[in-house]
């Protein structure tokens, strides 16, 4: 019997994951990526790299915190540089109301089975001496961390066997199970999963067309900066309580400013990586004023911030979903392209969360996780649907 | 005048002359380790001139100092280590940052940079130069105390004509019309608000990698020069000056004059450098200088067609192999310089969005115009042809910033030039065994400390950045940029602020 082949469009951290698990399932995977290798653009090369059960909803906090489970138990083989790093975060709190906005986070995160611990304004300084003394207090998540992600999906490749990978090339069209190269090459599979983020729908003819209509995926850029080596005066990854407030302001009205919050990611690299603000839009150029309003946010925090030498600064983009969650499952109208995309800053700590639901679906496996929020037809269904197709799947 | 001032490093007292660069003035107090690479590997100066970013150490309680542009002052602070406090308590409030108003703005004050500050200001214009270095003359007219006979006038006429001088500044981001600058001292941020830009940022030395080229005491071919020129004593030392291109002789011209004994290894063959005798007979006002440096260079051992194979030594240079016709010689030594001809400095150009040729330099017009409207290119970064094209070129600069039109003969006369320098180039072409000198073993990125091994087999610029971490550290790819494993990389990398690193803008002040 011949081996089942599947085809992998895009190799950035989601693609990437795909093949690995697809891959070690025993089947042959082809990869298909635009740039000159895996994990070397979108936000995958832009990212951060951290990896954090966020703030949100019951289902997102499954997904990132299965994402960790998996970074933590199940991470390719990476040199200690690269590999997961457990910082924890320290979600900070800049005053009383923002600390009871934490003590709420810490009771959701604790009904997933997340350690959280809340750490009041004293006890802050002591456990991070470079953060200013007049915060109000945080909590802190143990087990979040940081890992290199172009190093991590490269390694996702590398690790996987009967997979084959065609790099620089650019896709003319999608169908089902089939992807056009403008080459004139065209290759078929059991199934194809796309996952070039922003773009994901664009590719996908008109069934991406139709989907487009239901749910629309958008860029939101995003700035960072790193310091040399040698700067790292903390321990944790650091974040302000008001972040995901700041990134839900940019979908209201009146947003093409951004909003900017307090991101500070410590590299094993010995180096701080700075966030982190949001924009619609595609990335463009660096920002000064842009930047300059990260720089000051991130002051306002850790106030030895200014006294680091920066060393470079890059933008990126974030694919965002209209309902604020990801595209995980077949593409509306096709029974064999599945679509992987629109992770919204948090695909690398889901990605390998996601693509064991991608191939635990293909393989017709039980569902580690509930697979229905992330339905790509969810737009079409009412409630009940999932409801039941949610049941018939337990 | 010279005198005595005492300055710290590592909390013990030394006991130095003034009027030299920090750089200059450990390694006269035998001190050329100045930093650890990420592998724990002791480095120092390699240029000698803010691009390379080894020599770096904390001044005065400032971190990521370049020592090699920052001059010696009395009671002054140097930290080879000096790890980071982990506080918020005692930041220093940031500097204040001024907006300088000028119509032409000059980055360089090299010749063509001195030529431009001239021209526009002898034609009405306020004039700001902009230059990282202590003092005026660039790369080319370094010098302690008084400035070499060539440069005298031009410093002179600059002087006259007036202007702002920001002096020890780097240009780190801006755009058309505003320039934002950094002290190299204290991190001190300025804009610069202008209506036109003149470009002369010149050109850097070309490191090719070899077995211990990372170790103190090898230095480039210039950098030797401008160390020696600012004050470091080479009398009695052995010294080799290799690589390629007419800079070795004055370097060594130099080094002998100086009480040196040096050996002279040239890559280019006798039969390609002679290629050189049409373009220098065509070119009288040449002759003079090339009897004399002949003369200066008589007694000199001299290699063709050699060059060097390996460095070794502990924690600082002490034997050097070259590979000359006869074969393989080892030689005993107490410094070594090695510079593979030059190469442009065009990322400030690049950052403002002028067009770059597959080179590196900066495509410009027969006015020196870059595509970009009201900045202007002049001098090495627009091609290798020397300072009397520098400065032709920056006069050009300078008038057409000015509003006039530069009379044909100068521009002439810039044409000419540019034959000169093809010809060099064509008469020193670099041959295939220096591109591949260094081993799997050898750094290739001085900064990361990444290892020609670990990039064998990578395709594009983006993986070799992304994974391996090459040209991600504080010179920017400006060391690696030059070498053959750095050209057979596909694709390139954009510029974004910063671009230079300069020091933060505040400190942590401790109780010092």
């Amino acid at each position: 019997m011949a081996i089942p082949h599947f085809l992998v469009v895009g190799a950035g951290i989601v693609g990437a994951a795909c093949v690995r698990e697809l891959a070690r399932a025993g089947n042959r995977v082809t990869v298909i990526d635009s740039g000159p290798g895996a994990g070397l653009q979108g936000g995958t090369a832009a990212g951060m790299g951290h990896v954090v059960v966020n703030e949100g909803d019951t289902d997102t906090l499954r997904l990132c915190l299965r994402g960790r489970e998996l970074w933590r138990s199940d991470a390719p083989p990476m040199s200690e540089r690269d590999s997961y790093w457990e910082t924890g975060t320290l979600w900070i709190a800049e005053d009383e109301e923002t600390l009871l906005q934490l003590e709420g986070a810490q009771k959701k995160l604790e009904s997933v089975g997340v350690v959280a611990e809340r750490i009041d304004g004293r006890q802050l300084i002591k456990l991070e001496p470079a953060l200013a003394p007049d915060l109000a207090g945080g909590l802190r998540v143990p087990h979040d961390g940081v890992i290199y992600a172009p190093t991590a999906a490269r390694e996702f490749l590398n690790a996987s066997p009967k997979v084959t990978c065609h790099y620089g090339v650019s896709v003319k069209n999608i169908g089902d199970g089939i992807v056009e190269l403008t080459d004139g090459r065209n290759f078929e599979g059991e199934a194809v999963i796309v996952a070039t983020g922003i773009s994901v729908l664009s590719i996908l003819g008109e069934a991406g067309a139709r989907l487009a209509e239901k749910v629309s995926l958008y860029p939101r850029e995003g700035h960072l900066a790193i310091t040399a080596r040698g700067t790292r005066i903390l321990d944790h990854h650091i974040v302000e309580a008001g972040y995901q407030k700041a990134a839900h302001s940019t979908s209201q009205a009146g947003s093409k400013a951004g909003s900017v919050a307090c991101a500070i990611l410590p590299r094993q690299t010995d180096q701080l990586c700075l966030g982190s603000s949001r924009r619609p839009g595609e990335p463009g150029p660096v920002d000064p004023n842009m930047m300059m309003r990260v720089i000051d946010r991130c002051e306002r925090f850790v106030p030895s911030v200014k006294t680091l030498p920066i060393l470079r600064t890059w933008t990126g983009a974030r694919a965002a979903t209209s309902d604020g969650k990801p595209l995980l499952g077949p593409v509306p109208g096709l029974q064999r392209t599945w679509i992987a995309a629109g992770f919204e800053g948090l695909g690398i700590t889901q990605a390998p969360a996601a693509a064991e639901l991608i191939r635990q679906r293909i393989m017709g496996e039980s569902c580690t996780l509930d697979p229905w929020p992330w339905d790509p037809a969810r737009p079409y269904k009412d409630s009940s649907a999932l409801t039941k197709q949610e049941n018939d799947h337990a | 005048m010279r005198d005595s001032i005492c300055i710290h490093v590592d909390g013990a007292t030394l006991r130095v002359e003034s009027h030299q660069t920090v750089t200059s003035a450990l390694m006269r107090s035998g001190i050329s380790a100045v930093r650890k690479s990420p592998s724990g590997e002791s480095r120092g100066a390699l240029c000698a001139m803010g691009s390379c970013h080894e020599c770096r150490a904390t001044v005065n309680g400032v971190r990521g100092v370049r020592t090699c542009l920052v001059n010696v002052e009395e009671g002054m602070t140097i930290e080879r280590e000096q790890p980071v406090l982990r506080t918020s308590m005692g930041v220093s409030a940031v500097h204040e940052t001024k907006s300088f108003e000028t119509d032409v703005a000059v980055i360089g004050s090299g010749p063509a940079g001195l030529a431009a500050a001239c021209a526009a200001a002898e034609l009405g214009k306020t004039v700001t130069i902009i230059d990282e270095s202590p003092g005026p003359g660039g790369r080319i007219w370094s010098h302690r105390g008084s400035p070499p006979v060539e440069a005298r006038p031009w410093i002179e006429r600059a002087r006259i004509a007036g202007g702002q001088r920001l002096q020890g500044y780097s240009v780190i981001d801006g755009k058309p019309r505003e320039l934002k600058v950094a002290s190299v001292k204290d991190g001190t941020r300025h804009r610069v608000l202008c209506s036109s830009i003149v470009i002369a940022t010149g050109a850097r030395e070309r490191f090719l990698p070899f077995p211990g080229w990372t170790l103190p005491g090898v230095v480039g071919a210039g950098a030797l020069q401008s160390l020696i020129k600012g004050g470091l004593p080479v009398s009695g030392l052995r010294l080799v000056v290799a690589g390629t291109g007419p800079l070795l002789l004055a370097v060594a011209k130099l080094a002998v004059s100086e009480g040196a004994t040096v050996v002279v290894v040239e890559q280019a063959s006798f039969a390609d450098r002679s290629a050189l005798a049409i373009p220098l007979l065509l070119s009288p006002s040449r002759w003079r200088p090339a009897r004399e440096l002949w003369n200066s260079l008589r007694g000199v051992e001299m290699y063709t067609s050699s060059w060097v194979t390996s460095a070794r030594g502990q924690q600082h240079v002490q034997e050097v192999s070259i590979r000359t016709p006869q074969g393989i010689k080892t030689l005993e030594v107490d410094g070594l310089a090695v510079g593979y001809g030059l190469i442009p400095e065009s990322r400030v150009a690049a950052g403002l969005g002028c067009e770059i040729d597959e080179d590196g330099f900066v495509r410009v017009d027969e006015h020196q115009q870059t595509r970009v409207p009201g900045v202007l290119c002049a001098g090495e970064s627009t091609g290798i042809a020397g300072s009397e094209s520098a400065l032709d070129e920056g006069l050009v600069a300078g008038i057409v910033s000015a509003g006039r039109n530069p009379r044909s003969r100068l521009l002439a006369r810039v044409r000419r030039h540019r034959f000169w320098g093809q010809a060099i180039e064509k008469a020193h072409p670099l041959r295939d065994e220096v591109l591949q000198l260094a081993g799997a073993e050898d750094v290739v990125c001085r900064c990361e400390d990444v290892r020609a091994g670990e990039i064998t087999g990578c395709v594009s610029r983006r993986e070799a950045r992304l994974i391996h971490r090459w040209g991600m550290g504080h010179c920017q790819g400006r060391v690696c940029e030059g070498s053959s494993m750095c050209a057979a990389l596909e694709g390139s990398d954009s510029v974004r602020p910063p671009w230079t690193v300069a020091p933060p803008e505040a400190r942590i002040e401790t109780s010092r």
